[in-house]
């Protein structure tokens, strides 16, 4: 017989009372682990998005010299680079220790040349890796397969008359490839096969959609080709990076690459961090401030549950203290009956929170990401339920022991 | 030295809805000796409970002190009173107030939850105690599965188990027929005899003409104090007391003949 054995026959004899409140507690309990458990399949679901968008790390050769622009981002000159990128540096990239967070690694070299007698920026691109990055790409035609094959923005297509509108017939010869899209194909057709650059003929195998992009006033061809075609072998003026955003340690990342790659300007590209931080933090606050007023409703079912639990056991308390329990034996057997309950009330919300977000979550999200069982969050219920049920009942708690044992006794 | 004192025990609740005070207690003296068994009678509303709970540690006097073997029970903190009656007194409440989810043996090991012994030893001591009042066998059942005699006798095992040196009972046999309240009168007489001290509060002229002394209280003031026998014939030179029965009293010290007007209120 201990204070322990008082309190779980306590909670024995009012079967239904404890089980009220181990329900409303796992209610409250499986309330916020599922919404934390969808938040974070959410937010892993809109990093994976934005991941989507394009390069979150943009390296370029150190210099200060500023000759061209790509994308919003300065690419040295050739004339000027005191330092360039090269073919190797790739794999350099490959190398770090967060290389599995790192989605695509797209290098690129760039330079003016005469296309049709135009000056255009052509950029050689290894397509594979850059198609990737470029998600919103709507390619009319194919994408290129072979050396020579060359991709052409949208602006430059219609200066060269390599497009005209829908209904004129297409060109003999012109392939329509797997990456076209409907609504494209609805505005232009290829009309023209192959361009001159650099005094060489290039087929021309697909036109890039209008993106309103830098891409719309360039020609793209098959890296190796084009740093022959243009007297760079081996170099590269830009590389862009996507790394995967779960944690986000984007700034990891660049410190990593700027240690493999010295002689490089490794620079995080703020928007699309900023955009994801900015999204998580929403979903954080939305998730917590659900989470409060989840625990407040919790903390006051408790609350009113032993305020009522007190009242009903005056006789049964006036008794103890009259017999010798002081008031910290009081507070003692009752914290202990709400501890339990809390803890079973923890236990069964983080089962029944993870089973529904794991219910829900091919609503939410895609991926269906998420789906695991943690520890941590276990813990966190646990500890969460005991530390709310707890709080909750030490005013009750405490009035219970300072009920006056002759009134008590007296009212019995 | 007197085992417990009472002394100039007055007692006054003030009454707020009203913005009055009540005296309930007035100006108690008394001293009760080691293994002296005391009958506390009076009407309904005379501060009889008061007076119990007064002793019985839980209830602060207004003015005046009680000590019991030579403490100054209010002049202990409250935890330190607690430990005070766990350790020094026994309680008997009218309608026993058993723990119904507790068996009769938990029941009787309720005072030791608190106490640092083994549950060996805690069961040990409590089945003592159920044997010396006839329940040990009984031990499994709950409060509901027994008898009104064989709950009042646990009641008395559950107060007897730390060995305290005052038992205090109010009404104890209040709720009980005649045939289970002789039961229940027999074993406070048993543990009377083997040197128990009893303090109890009783309506039943019979019990208190068992006792060694019977404490007459009316209306907050002690206006008899002596045996049975005495204070029956102190209240029956009252002239506001009527003579109101002839009873043979069964006690060990006063066959109370003619022990008129013990109030039963």
């Amino acid at each position: 017989m201990r204070i322990s054995t008082l309190a779980f026959a306590n909670l024995n004899r009012r079967k239904g009372k404890a089980m009220f409140l181990t329900v409303g507690i796992a209610i409250g309990v499986g309330t916020i682990v599922a919404l934390l458990s969808l938040s974070n399949s959410i937010q892993e679901e809109i990093g994976a998005q934005l991941d989507r968008f394009g390069a979150n790390i943009v390296i370029v050769p150190q210099s200060n010299s500023l000759a061209l622009d790509y994308g919003g981002v300065s690419v040295p000159g050739v004339t000027f680079d005191q330092h360039q990128l090269r073919n190797e540096d790739v794999e350099k990239i490959r190398e770090i220790p967060y290389h599995k967070r790192l989605s695509v690694i797209a290098p690129k070299v760039l330079s003016a040349a005469k296309v049709e007698g135009q000056q255009v920026l052509l950029a050689g691109v290894d397509f594979k890796n850059e198609l990737k990055l470029r998600r919103w790409w709507r390619i009319t035609g194919r994408s290129p397969e072979n050396e020579g094959d060359m991709l052409v923005g949208y602006e430059v297509a219609r200066a060269l008359s390599i497009i005209q509108p829908t209904g004129q017939a297409p060109q003999q010869g012109v392939e329509a490839g797997a990456h076209h899209s409907t609504e494209e194909q609805s505005q232009f057709q290829i009309v023209k096969g192959d361009v001159q650059i650099a005094g060489q003929r290039h087929s021309v195998v697909g036109v890039i959609g209008a993106t309103g992009g830098p891409e719309d006033r360039m020609v793209f061809g098959e890296l190796l080709h084009v740093q022959k075609l243009v007297n760079k072998a081996g170099q590269l003026n830009v590389i862009e990076v996507s790394a995967l955003c779960k944690g986000c340690p984007v700034e990891d990342i660049v410190g990593q690459i700027r240690d493999k790659l010295p002689h490089a300007k490794v620079s995080a590209v703020q928007q699309a961090v900023k955009a994801r931080t900015e999204m998580v933090a929403r979903l954080t606050r939305f998730s917590a401030a659900v989470a409060v007023v989840v625990l407040i409703i919790g903390a006051l079912m408790i609350f009113t549950t032993m305020m009522s639990s007190v009242v009903e056991r005056t006789k049964e308390i006036g008794v103890l203290r009259a017999i010798g329990f002081r008031r910290t034996h009081i507070i003692k057997g009752l914290i202990l009956e709400v501890a339990t309950i809390s803890a079973a009330g923890g236990f069964f919300g983080w089962a029944s929170g993870l089973a529904a977000s794991w219910v829900v979550l091919p609503y939410f999200s895609e991926t269906g990401v998420g789906r695991e069982l943690n520890p941590t969050l276990l813990f966190a219920a646990l500890f969460g339920a005991m530390l709310i049920g707890t709080l909750s009942s030490i005013y009750p708690a405490v009035r219970a022991a300072k009920l006056d044992p002759s009134e008590a006794v007296r009212y019995i | 030295m007197a085992f417990i004192a009472i002394e100039n025990v007055s007692k006054t609740y003030s009454e707020t809805e009203f913005d009055s005070t009540v005296k309930v207690l007035t100006d108690i003296s008394v001293e009760i000796e080691e293994s002296e068994f005391i009958a506390l009678m009076g009407p309904s509303g005379s501060g009889k409970s008061t007076l119990l709970t007064t002793v019985g540690a839980m209830n602060r006097p207004s003015h005046g002190r009680v000590l019991i073997d030579g403490i100054d029970v209010y002049g202990l903190s409250d935890e330190r009173r607690a430990d005070f009656r766990m350790e020094y007194l026994g309680f008997v409440f009218q309608q026993h107030h058993l723990m119904p989810y507790l068996t009769a043996l938990e029941n009787a090991m309720l005072p030791l939850a608190t106490s640092s012994v083994s549950n060996r030893e805690k069961r040990q001591r409590a089945m003592v105690v159920l044997e010396s009042v006839s329940l040990g066998n009984k031990a499994s059942r709950l409060p509901n599965q027994l008898s009104g005699g064989e709950q009042g006798r646990l009641a008395i095992a559950r107060a007897l188990v730390n060995q305290p040196p005052l038992l205090l009972a109010d009404e104890p046999t209040g709720t009980l027929d005649s045939k289970t309240g002789s039961e229940i009168m027999e074993v406070f007489l048993d543990l009377n005899r083997q040197g128990q001290t009893i303090f109890m509060v009783t309506h039943n002229q019979d019990n208190a003409a068992l006792a060694d002394r019977v404490l007459q209280i009316r209306d907050g003031s002690l206006v008899v104090c002596g045996t049975a026998h005495e204070a029956g014939r102190m209240l029956a030179g009252r002239t506001d007391h009527e003579p109101r029965a002839v009873y043979v009293g069964q006690g060990k010290t006063a066959v109370a003949e003619s022990a008129v007007g013990l109030d039963p209120a």
